[in-house]
């Protein structure tokens, strides 16, 4: 797993590549978390080069969800595609999470 | 490590592998790297190669963080089958007697959840889900189908 940061403006953009499973998991919540307590108020994760999410790694975006609301920050997830997708769907997690088609929505978004 | 987890004879098929790992979360990635050889090798479609590597990672974690009463190493066997129509999966491992079959499944709507979620995708990614306790051994036989 590997992670690509920017910013479009005032919005962080958090690109993540590669398995997000049990062993990825902690190192990709931890960063995100340290991102929300460092004040970045609007977060855009993009899961498009994520080959599969494993419950851990849903796990670890639900601790990151509950981080940024008592942050009052806000947290956005695109490339929710194919197989990831499929995943969301099976373990319900698409309700729980603002999710836009791409970065560019998921910037626009937040923004508003 | 003395008594862990024997390696049968393998059931004829055309094509097998396996890995032997210790009980430590940092494992798991040989065991996903193996997946994605074998798939990668036999052409598996990328759905088949996502469903085995959430359940290993599942199942692999379930007994790493739950399955031992000491803090000892032990071995945990992962094979891999192909079969004509499907793939077959073997975990074995010396831990305590864990039916995962026997587990509820979890409450989606609940927001609060921690647990259970991983057996459910388990359940879901997978056709057929088989356990067996043997001389102390839990064996878990998954299969999936190479077709929807």
């Amino acid at each position: 797993m590997k992670l690509v940061e920017g910013m479009s403006e005032d919005v962080t953009i958090v690109e993540a590549y590669g398995r997000l499973d049990s062993t990825t998991a902690k190192e990709f919540g931890d960063r995100l978390i340290s991102l929300v307590q460092s004040g970045r108020g609007a977060i855009v994760v993009d899961l498009k080069n994520i080959d599969y999410i494993s419950s851990a790694g849903f796990r670890a975006l639900l601790i990151t969800k509950r981080a940024t609301t008592e942050k009052q920050a806000k947290l956005a997830l695109c490339g929710v595609t194919g197989e990831v997708k499929r995943l969301f769907e099976i373990g319900a997690f698409t309700d729980e999470f603002l999710i836009c088609p791409t970065q560019a929505d998921g910037v626009g978004k937040l923004r508003q | 490590m003395a008594n862990g987890p024997s390696v049968p004879s393998l059931p004829e098929s055309s094509a097998c592998s396996e890995v032997r790992i210790a009980n430590t979360m940092s494992e798991l990635a040989r065991v996903a790297e193996l997946v994605d050889a074998f798939g990668a090798d036999h052409k598996l479609p990328n759905s088949v190669i996502v469903a085995l590597n959430v359940s290993l990672d599942e199942i692999l974690n379930n007994i790493i963080s739950y399955g031992y009463d000491d803090t000892g190493r032990h071995d945990i066997v992962v094979r891999l089958e192909l079969r004509r129509e499907n793939v077959q999966v073997v975990v074995e491992d010396d831990g305590r007697p864990f039916n995962p079959l026997e587990v509820a499944p979890p409450n989606l709507r609940d927001k609060s959840r921690e647990g259970g979620v991983g057996l459910h995708f388990v359940r879901s990614l997978t056709d057929d889900l088989k356990y067996a306790r043997r001389d102390g051994i839990n064996q878990l036989r998954l299969m999936k189908r190479l077709t929807e």
